[in-house]
């Protein structure tokens, strides 16, 4: 597969008083081109200063970037990418019709051809009933709306989505995410950065976790989520053998005479049920649940702020 | 060059809009709608003290709505992430500069020109007649505060690149009130001066310091001599446009050198 973006050691420093600070941190990932890329992380974690660098907005104090195969910067890249701001601020006084037309012109596209453009992506973004509104007259779902139609202006190759969904009502929420994916079928390159961590999970192919600045994770969904656990519920278990199944990273508990035993699945559910079944009890039902990637999240950026702690002490 | 004018023309539609500034240019017009029959009071209603008295509310009015136009432009864009989704369109950083700076002095001519209409009917009422040797002089004074404050907004876009509105808003008015009144006097000193090392120093000043004051045509607006224009006035004229265009270029050059390495 193409890389539609590579990073190489990318660090972003800024001074402050208390000294310098990397926002990035030698920061090296790479997007291959047709996929949705989940760019995670808490707050301050380095998600939008890492996009603005590979737009050419911000410079890196170091590393190297290259977005379809051209360095940052370069301009001839910005007529194939487009950008969609975590929440955007649009001229009020505009329409979203007018809005389009200025971004169009930013474009150099032909009167003509603008018109045109911009009435089938008013009609894609379900705005064309509403083309005719200031800016200031639009719900946050539909200003959410207006800015993926403007990112969508140019046919971008690739598009990079800052917090797509963040403070959307549900409805938005899934008329947002069916676009990206819309976007996917249509072999567009979606980099997205965003705490929805539902929708990232619904949607994307690979992730990226950041903590101050720093990738602690990267890879397939699938694979960073393989290894979850089973619960298995049963009854009629005495309390001492059910102390007999507990070992390192096994939980049993007992819940109104209902014994759980939530275990990794690495260990198998074989041992467990005829343990239980030795002991007279009765299997009630085995669930095997994947890692959701909220524990995945939780998990790695908790590490990796103890780590931290743990360093500078 | 489209994306340049697609800026301007989104600046100058949201500067039309800015309610401070709708504020500043109703207070300015008031005051030239009222200054004519204020002129009844004084000892001698002269043509002379009224075209003075309204040039100078016009000028006055046109600075203070240069600069709070100008000292925002880029902050507020910045504030409201509006610049992110520019410049990540094929826009050059130079390009966006220029457009915010041609949009300004569009609003500002704009507005200039609204307010020498307003002055213009005004005068035509008091004086109750419509002559051309008093108008005239009127309109090229106007002409010659659009280059002006045209030159006060590229000021305050070069500062804008570095400095916080505020302190931006003092600088440039600081730069505006030297330019206007004491640059004549280093002039005058960096030529007549006793001493070569003041000579110097007053000659830096002179030119580091826009000289506001050559694009002020108003005091001969205002004589009698300024009723016609003559071969004279209009090579004065077109020196002092040059002059605004020469120093506007070089503070843009040097607000884009700032604004290209600067972080967003």
């Amino acid at each position: 597969m193409p890389t539609a973006i590579k990073t190489e050691h990318l660090t972003k420093t800024y001074s402050t008083r208390g000294g310098k600070v990397n926002v990035v941190d030698d920061l090296s990932i790479e997007v291959e081109e047709g996929e949705i890329y989940g760019f995670l992380g808490p707050n301050g974690a380095g998600k939008t200063s890492t996009i603005k660098m590979l737009l050419g907005i911000s410079y890196p104090t170091s590393g190297n970037a290259w977005v379809l195969g051209k360095e940052i910067g370069d301009m001839a890249i910005h007529h194939k990418i487009s950008y969609l701001p975590e929440k955007p601020y649009y001229y009020e006084h505009m329409t979203g019709e007018e809005i389009l037309t200025f971004y169009a012109k930013l474009f150099n596209i032909p009167p003509a051809e603008r018109v045109a453009k911009c009435k089938m992506l008013l009609e894609k973004v379900n705005l064309a009933g509403d083309a005719g509104k200031t800016i200031s007259q639009y719900s946050k779902g539909m200003q959410q709306r207006i800015g993926l139609a403007q990112s969508l202006l140019n046919d971008p190759v690739l598009l990079f989505l800052d917090e797509p969904t963040a403070g959307l009502d549900p409805i938005a929420h899934v008329e947002i995410r069916d676009l990206i994916l819309q976007m996917r079928d249509e072999g567009k390159t979606v980099f997205i950065s965003s705490h929805e961590l539902s929708d990232v999970e619904r949607i994307c192919d690979r992730v990226a976790i950041l903590n101050r600045g720093r990738v602690e994770q990267q890879g397939k969904l699938d694979d960073l989520l393989r290894g979850g656990r089973i619960e298995i519920q049963a009854d009629g278990v005495s309390d001492a053998a059910a102390e007999k199944l507990r070992t390192d990273g096994v939980i049993v508990s007992n819940h109104s005479g209902r014994l759980i035993v939530d275990a990794p699945d690495s260990s198998g559910s074989d041992g467990f049920l005829d343990a239980i079944r030795a002991a007279g009890g009765r299997v009630i039902s085995v669930i095997p649940r994947r890692k959701r990637l909220e524990d995945l999240f939780v998990e790695t950026v908790t590490r990796a702020t103890e780590r931290l702690k743990e360093g500078s002490k | 060059m489209s994306q340049v004018f697609a800026i301007a023309g989104t600046t100058l539609g949201e500067a039309i809009r800015r309610r401070v500034l709708l504020i500043i240019l109703m207070v300015g017009l008031a005051f030239l709608i009222i200054a004519p029959s204020l002129n009844q009071l004084t000892p001698r209603g002269e043509r002379m003290v009224l075209i003075q008295m309204t040039l100078g509310i016009l000028k006055i009015t046109s600075a203070i709505l240069a600069v709070t136009l100008t000292v925002y432009l880029l902050p507020n864009e910045v504030e409201r992430r509006t610049i992110y989704t520019i410049l990540s369109k094929p826009v050059q950083r130079y390009q966006f500069l220029l457009g915010k700076f041609l949009g300004s002095v569009g609003a500002l001519t704009l507005m200039i020109g609204m307010m020498t209409l307003v002055l213009l009917v005004a005068f035509v009422i008091q004086q109750q007649s419509f002559d051309m040797n008093d108008l005239g002089p009127i309109i090229r004074s106007s002409i010659m505060l659009v280059f002006q404050m045209s030159l006060l907004a590229a000021v305050a876009m070069f500062f804008s690149t570095f400095v916080t509105p505020v302190v931006n808003f003092f600088l440039t008015g600081l730069v505006f009130v030297f330019g206007t009144l004491l640059n004549p006097i280093f002039e005058s000193l960096g030529e007549r001066g006793n001493q070569p090392a003041m000579q110097v120093i007053t000659k830096i000043a002179h030119y580091a310091v826009p000289n506001f004051s050559t694009l002020d045509i108003s005091t001969n607006a205002a004589s009698d001599a300024g009723a016609r224009i003559g071969g004279n006035e209009l090579v004065y004229m077109s020196q002092g446009m040059l002059y605004a265009l020469a120093y506007i270029g070089i503070l843009l050059i040097l607000a884009v050198l700032v604004f290209d390495r600067k972080e967003v």
